[in-house]
């Protein structure tokens, strides 16, 4: 496993591999576990326990459908609203931004990244509630907790997420290329849409995953704005309309008092279980996506990977 | 694996050798103050946790993470078959009542009693709108409590004979007393389950009960005393064994004449008094 190269055979090289290997080894042992753990449901309902709508558990009904749609819709909607403001900062922190303004305003940014997620919750439930129940009256949502109060609070959450590794991507981009924009006479404008953007584009879509990655996995923010109902399955998938009804994800439900219940139930716990692991895969996925775009890569590597912006646009100062 | 991480996440926690109190978020604050002044007092550390509710509590004491529960519903048969090696030995502290509550533009609206089968229409879909029960004309907007809870449980014993015949439905859930006191409060429309002591009758009403002859028992500490208001409860304090220790010694404290003050002070109903203390 270890390649046996003595001359590189460091201690801080062993060291690293250690720690990384006993983090794989973990992730590994949890997956492995949660399959473990969760066989009696798989037993028990096979497949349906993905397709299946309904969850009753005090009639051994499992479906875990209507939480994995929770937590896509939530998560969706949370990126909706946080890819353009947090993008737009970060062009603005990165590239417009004086360089000693720069730190400042990516503290505080950052700083935003710092605050429990409880208190989130709890401003959410202060705040967000009635004006979500205002702002959603055209669809007659029952009350403020809504799939879609649980995403524009968790698009500010995942915001600091967004702007700081946007911004980064950003500051990636080679100050000779930008110089080389403006020297050929591109306007500010013209050198960040047409170089720093398409530059930094792996990188933003990383930086949008590891933020997606963030939303998927938030629990207690969601757990109290949500309504935590179950079974709610839409007639039409992200209808605004269903955005304003009350829902459950996959966390809110692992969050809530079923655990409890579960414990000591050999099927219903399984069935609680797998939501577990089905939560992990979603997210180490997500992760590892958002991870493998923003890899360091050489400038001819990730220009390579490009959309061309010459294809058929007039107005382009390449053409 | 699963056992490391156990032990790790244990470690902290084992440190300060507190005794650990968890369960039903209606118990809390009674268990709350009397760990307060034996802190004072006494020097003990006790943590006292309404995460789980009831069932969570029992859960957690049948497991040996905690060294106390809390309950706010008697302890049921799958309590025990649950955990057959335990020895659930619970101690009532005092009563209680569930209340259905309603947000005050519903009370006044004019709803101020229902029947049980109103309100079982009302759980299970039939009823939606208040103007059907002698409201204003709005959604119904009910705030299930979440399954595990002490206080669904007597909801559901008391509507439907047995939290097992109970219907499958899906409710917006609310958890804690406090999550259901302020939900029900900030929403038009809204109704829950609750322990009547949490109503303040200013934002968050507590109704009345119509019997079949058409009369009202409303949750007042006198109708909870006399055994009138149909869905009363004991709030318990449950150990693995006899009460040993610290735990011995909160127990005591309960019990005491200072401990059911404290009970009083949160709106419960003391243990019945001695005739003896009665006569002065």
């Amino acid at each position: 496993m270890i390649p046996a190269r003595p001359a590189r055979r460091s201690l801080t090289r062993w060291f690293c591999l250690a720690v990384s290997g006993l983090t794989a080894l973990a992730f590994a042992g949890m997956v492995a576990l949660f399959a473990f753990e969760s066989l009696p449901v798989w037993r028990h309902a096979g497949f349906e326990y993905l397709r299946g709508h309904q969850w009753f558990f005090r009639a051994q009904r499992f479906g875990a459908l209507p939480m994995v749609y929770g937590t896509l819709a939530v998560s969706a909607l949370a990126l909706l609203l946080a890819a353009p403001v947090g993008l737009g900062s970060a062009v603005f922190v990165a590239e417009i931004l004086p360089a000693r303004l720069r730190l400042p305003a990516k503290t505080a940014i950052e700083l935003l990244a710092g605050i429990p997620s409880v208190v989130y919750g709890l401003l959410g439930v202060l705040l967000l509630r009635g004006w979500m129940l205002r702002v959603l009256a055209p669809f007659e949502p029952l009350s403020g907790d809504t799939l879609a109060t649980g995403g524009v609070l968790l698009a500010v959450m995942i915001l600091p997420t967004v702007v700081t590794l946007g911004d980064d991507a950003l500051r990636g981009v080679a100050r000779s290329q930008r110089q080389a924009a403006r020297a050929l006479g591109l306007t500010r404008a013209e050198t960040i849409v047409r170089v720093s953007l398409p530059q930094a584009l792996p990188g933003l879509v990383a930086a949008l995953l590891l933020a997606l990655g963030r939303a998927l996995g938030e629990t207690i923010a969601v757990f109290l704005v949500i309504g935590r109902q179950d079974n709610q399955w839409p007639e039409h998938l992200l209808s605004p309309a269903s955005l304003a009804a009350a829902g459950q994800t996959l966390t809110t439900k692992l969050g809530g008092s079923e655990t409890h219940i579960a414990y000591g139930d050999p099927l219903h716990w399984a069935a609680m279980v797998a939501l577990a692991l089905v939560l992990a895969i979603l997210v180490a996925s997500v992760t590892l996506a958002g991870t493998w775009l923003g890899r360091p890569r050489l400038a001819g590597a990730a220009s390579a990977n490009l959309p061309s912006p010459a294809g058929g646009d007039p107005g382009d100062p390449h053409a | 694996m699963f056992f490391l991480v156990l032990a790790v996440l244990a470690l902290p926690a084992a440190g300060g050798r507190a005794l650990k109190v968890n369960g039903s978020s209606t118990v809390t604050p009674v268990v709350a103050d009397a760990a307060d002044l034996l802190q004072q007092t006494a020097g003990l550390e006790i943590v006292v946790d309404p995460a789980g509710g009831s069932s969570g509590g029992i859960s957690a004491l049948g497991d040996g993470r905690v060294d106390m529960a809390m309950s706010s519903r008697p302890l049921e048969p799958g309590d025990h078959s649950k955990f057959p090696s335990t020895d659930f030995r619970p101690v009532t502290i005092g009563y209680d009542a569930v209340a259905m509550v309603v947000s005050r533009d519903v009370w006044q609206g004019g709803v101020h009693a229902l029947s049980r089968q109103q309100v079982r229409d009302i759980y299970e879909g039939r009823i939606k709108r208040w103007s059907a029960v002698g409201g204003p004309d709005r959604r119904i907007v009910f705030f299930d409590k979440e399954p595990g809870r002490g206080t669904w449980a007597m909801f559901a014993k008391w509507a439907y004979g047995d939290t097992q015949k109970a219907p499958l439905v899906s409710f917006p859930k609310v958890g804690s007393n406090q999550e259901t006191r302020t939900k029900v409060a900030s929403t038009p429309g809204a109704m829950s389950q609750l322990s009547a002591s949490w109503t303040d009758g200013e934002t968050i009403f507590a109704l009345g009960i119509r019997r079949p002859d058409a009369s009202v028992v409303y949750p007042t500490r006198e109708e909870i005393a006399a055994g009138h208001y149909p869905i009363r409860r004991p709030l318990l304090v449950i150990t693995d064994g006899p009460a040993t220790g610290a735990a011995k010694t909160l127990l005591d404290l309960l019990l005491s004449e200072r401990g059911q003050a404290l009970v009083e002070k949160h709106g419960y109903l003391p243990l019945e008094k001695p005739a003896a203390t009665e006569a002065h």
